[in-house]
């Protein structure tokens, strides 16, 4: 896929900036879509994803910058305009009006004929399972069918650009599961570029062909799932995406600038080599620690066990550090026992202390 | 498709909003907020009968106002509406807060009866007038047969021609008129008082009274505050039942200062002294006002 | 049982609290010979329906009548005006929303009374004192508007704001969102609001009195102020005029009884 070609962008944004008064709430944002991507927008509440995604909409007004939808600039264009269908995270239906009649909505608002209006009412209703609930109102639903609801009125439209802002968060867990997928075959299906808006990292990486992670309103880094995973940018990224989250331990490189040094005596090798004596922060995923000891090794001694039966998570001490070890399967031992923890030399992550970024 | 730009930011914009606010700002600045500082105005002009017609009046200084001060009738009136504001606000407060609580009890229909006593408030203050007036009347009036019947008074009372009484007789009819919205006002503070407060209190052994005193006062403070200066408010607004039972008699002895103003603007054409007084109470009650509107908004803000 | 015991008491402080309604209605009720009795007559011995013979006798109609347009005229500028800037002030945040509504909401309390004055004196400069009703309209409306943008806003608060979101989406100018999706959610709140701006311009007297200077367009409380100065004796002819200007208040108070008490409860404080 040739990103840099416009015609293969249906979303661009250039040099974004969007301030509520004083308070700036999205910083140079700049970010292309490529026709036909899942992209998900993934940070910590607060960090400004719905605002990026309502500025995409239309419903917020940018202080600066571009929006190109289909290549054309959308600055100053209304919602309506803009032909893209949202799903809000409180599903935003309307009370007043049946299921039907929520779905139908923005066509007879386009005067669309009636027999297509219901044509494609129906057609969404078959697809997500709607069809005996037309004629009841929002009031008369569960959790799980409002949200149905909300997306059969976004299909219904047909658009160029489905934007969805946390939209299973209100869901129970069991549900958010299987509504993932649903969405995922949705898209697959329709083929319409997705923006999707979530504050959970597993969503993210379950759901997305491409991440964009945004911190205090700045893009810490986009790319696709596997690559945040295996080469996070910069701290944030590597502490966002993962879960357990990655272990962030104080180090030194070593005089050939081809190890690392730990606190705890420890001395790892690691991937490539780096200025010697410098003071760094190693980053160890908790299921990247094992318990064999093989590769690099650490000693550490057993804190708190937790078992789960196909997991095993021990939080041990390396040094005066905590670490978190992820371990896939039952494993068998108590607080204070000793441990040689290994590590593969390429799966240590090293971090600028200072800026973050990764080295 | 042609569409001009205003049309547009009119129906997209955030032009629709502000056009709604605008045009409600605007009307309440050419019907509120002109008369307000053309009061003021005019209370530093010379305005008779003659000058009412231009807008341009000799300026008379603060000689309204040291005119006003060396009436005679200036301080008992500043009493009497002192007098007024406070016995209405401590009787309509004191005795809708004890309906308030009392309807807080669970019974059978308790939000209905409530509602009944809203009739006395949606009722047009002139016409509830006149029913007091009759209710009043010296000689076969039903309060002083009630009164007699009691064993509380003896004679009859001329309640609105004795000047002693006068002034209680409005200030008992604005009492009626401002127990059913205390009453409710202080029923939603109440209601938002959680119970399990009351229950821990119980458990810790608190009784009724010292429940109230530590509890439901405490925590109705705001709302108590709120409904003071509402109060304050209305009550300085009430002319219709002073119009409708003594007209400020006799001799001024019922009269205050809301009523009085009118008077001198509408019967004795004495325009610069009317706008003199309605600029003072205005001050008062926008200071009023301001407190009110604050701790509301202080309120609301956690 | 104690339950029923609270309901009795109630139904008791209602009934003394009320009183002067129900002594309106008894009075009416009476010949003029037997109201001078006394001790009064707590029920009319011989009632004596004298409406009609009331209502003609003072042309009661006519000022009602007066009462009717003055306060359709003062409902429709305030609903017309009111409601969308209600709407747009529920939505709207930072300084210049916040100075509006202190605006809306300080002068909501200025007393009609010492407003009379300069707007006389400003409406016969404009010559609109040839209008008198049209004057009060314009006046009085001034008033409601303050308080009815304050209740109507607390209705709109509680309409979800991404509604609004949904409908931009879906099509709608702003324009059309709020016609079609939160003006019918927020209908009943604005009814209310609505019928409770009507009854209190029915009632409306300061206004009235000054800047209506011809008997034939009175509204029915200068009416009956006038009346109740001029003929200080004739209570059933006056609680009868009483009784009927405020039947058509009490009927509609006791139809909406339960939706004015949740109205005035949900905005009244805010
Ligand atoms: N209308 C608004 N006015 C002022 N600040 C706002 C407004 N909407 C959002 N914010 C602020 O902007 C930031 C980003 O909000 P949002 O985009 O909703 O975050 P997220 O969706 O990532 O949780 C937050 O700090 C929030 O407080
Ligand atoms: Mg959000």
């Amino acid at each position: 896929m040739n990103v840099d070609h416009p015609s293969m962008n249906q979303i661009e944004i250039e040099h974004l900036n969007k301030n509520y008064g004083s308070l700036q709430v999205l910083h140079d944002i700049s970010l292309d879509i490529p026709i036909g991507a899942f992209v998900a927008l993934v940070g910590p509440s607060g960090c400004g994803k719905s605002t990026l995604l309502r500025t995409i909409a239309g419903l917020e007004t940018i202080t600066s910058g571009t929006i190109k939808v289909a290549g054309e600039v959308v600055n100053d264009k209304a919602p309506r305009e803009r032909d893209l269908a949202m799903v809000f995270q409180s599903y935003a239906l309307y009370p007043h009006m049946t299921v039907e009649q929520n779905m139908s909505y923005s066509l007879r608002l386009r005067r669309r004929p009636k027999a297509e209006i219901d044509q494609r009412v129906g057609e969404a209703a078959k697809i997500l399972g709607l069809e005996k609930l037309l004629k009841r109102r929002p009031k008369q639903l569960s959790g799980g069918q409002r949200q149905r609801v909300a997306m059969g009125r976004a299909i219904v439209r047909n658009p160029k650009v489905f934007l969805f802002d946390e939209p299973l968060s209100n869901l129970d867990a069991a549900l958010r599961v299987q509504m993932r997928s649903e969405i995922r075959k949705l898209h697959k299906n329709l083929g319409a570029t997705s923006v999707y808006v979530t504050h959970d990292q597993i969503e993210a990486m379950t759901m997305a062909d491409l991440i964009v992670v945004l911190h205090d309103g700045r893009i810490e880094q986009i790319g696709k799932p596997l690559d945040l995973y295996r080469r996070p940018a910069n701290r944030f990224v590597a502490g966002f995406i993962g879960s357990p989250a990655m272990n962030f331990v104080p180090a030194e490189i070593t005089a050939d600038g081809r190890a690392i040094a730990l606190g705890a005596g420890a001395l790892l090798k690691i991937p490539r080599a780096q200025e010697p004596g410098r003071k760094v922060l190693a980053g160890l995923r908790p299921e990247h620690l094992r318990l064999d000891g093989s590769g690099e090794r650490l000693a550490a001694t057993v804190d708190i066990v937790e078992g789960t039966g196909s997991m095993t998570f021990i939080e041990a001490k390396v040094g005066s550090e905590l670490v978190n070890i992820a371990y896939a399967g039952t494993y068998e031992t108590e607080a204070g026992a000793p441990l040689t923890l290994g590590i593969a030399s390429e799966d240590i992550y090293l971090f600028d202390p200072e800026t973050g970024r990764a080295l | 498709m042609l569409q001009s730009g205003f049309a547009k930011y009119l129906r997209d914009g955030k032009g629709f909003e502000g056009t709604l606010i605008v045009a409600a700002v605007l009307y309440l600045l050419v019907f509120a907020a002109f008369p307000l500082i053309y009061t003021v105005v005019m209370s530093f002009q010379e305005v008779d009968m003659f000058t009412l017609g231009t807008l341009v009046r000799p300026f008379a200084g603060l000689q309204n106002y040291t005119d006003l001060f060396h009436r005679p009738e200036f301080a008992p009136i500043v009493w009497n509406t002192v007098i007024f504001v406070t016995l209405s606000i401590a009787f309509q407060l004191t005795i809708g807060f004890a309906l308030a609580l009392f309807f807080l009890q669970d019974f059978p229909g308790s939000t209905y009866v409530r509602g009944l006593f809203l009739a006395g408030w949606i009722l047009p203050a002139l016409v509830v007038g006149a029913v007091w007036r009759w209710i009043f009347a010296g000689d076969f009036g039903v309060l002083n047969y009630a009164l007699q019947s009691l064993g509380l008074i003896d004679g009859q009372i001329y309640w609105l021609s004795d000047p002693a009484y006068a002034l209680y007789s409005v200030i008992i009819a604005n009492i009626w008129l401002g127990i059913p919205f205390n009453m409710i006002l202080l029923s939603v503070g109440l209601a938002g008082i959680p119970g399990d407060v009351y229950e821990a209190a119980e458990m810790d052994g608190a009784n009724v009274f010292q429940r109230f005193l530590t509890i439901t006062l405490p925590m109705m403070g705001p709302t108590l505050g709120a409904v003071i200066a509402l109060g304050v408010i209305f009550t300085l607004q009430q002319f219709d039942l002073v119009a409708a039972l003594t007209q400020g008699g006799p001799a001024n002895a019922s009269n205050v200062a809301q009523y009085w103003s009118w008077q001198m603007s509408f019967q004795t054409y004495e325009i610069s002294g009317g706008a003199t007084v309605a600029t003072m109470m205005i001050a008062l009650v926008i200071v009023v006002a301001v407190i009110y509107v604050r701790s509301v908004q202080r309120e609301q803000s956690f | 049982m104690k339950r029923y015991l609270l309901l009795a008491l109630a139904l008791l402080f209602a009934a003394i609290y009320l009183f002067p309604v129900y002594w309106m209605y008894a009075t009416a009720l009476k010949t003029s010979g037997s109201i001078f009795k006394y001790p009064p007559e707590l029920w009319p011995s011989e009632p004596l329906v004298q409406v009609s013979r009331v209502f003609a006798e003072h042309d009661i109609g006519r000022y009602l009548w007066n009462s009717l347009l003055v306060a359709s005229g003062i409902t429709a500028i305030t609903m017309l005006l009111g409601t969308g800037a209600a709407y747009a002030l529920a939505n709207a945040r930072g300084t210049k929303a916040n100075i509006a509504l202190f605006l809306v909401i300080v002068l909501q309390v200025l007393p009609p009374s010492l407003m009379v004055t300069p707007l006389f004196v400003a409406f016969n400069h404009v010559g609109l004192l040839d209008y008198p009703r049209t004057a009060v309209v314009l006046a009085t409306a001034a008033k409601t508007l303050a308080f009815y943008i304050v209740l109507c806003r607390a209705t709109f608060t509680q309409v979800p704001r991404e509604l609004k979101d949904a409908a931009l989406v879906d099509g709608n100018s702003h324009l059309g969102a709020f016609f079609l999706i939160i003006l019918p959610l927020a209908r009943n709140g604005i009814l209310i609001t609505s019928v409770l701006v009507f009854l209190q311009s029915f009632g409306e007297y300061v206004y009235s009195r000054s800047f209506i200077a011809t008997r034939e367009l009175q509204t029915a409380t200068v009416n009956l102020a006038t009346y109740l100065s001029a003929n200080s004796a004739d209570w059933v002819g006056l609680m009868n005029y009483a009784g009927i200007y405020v039947a058509p208040i009490l009927i509609v108070f006791i139809l909406l009884q339960r939706q004015i008490v949740t109205g005035l409860t949900s905005g009244a404080l805010k």
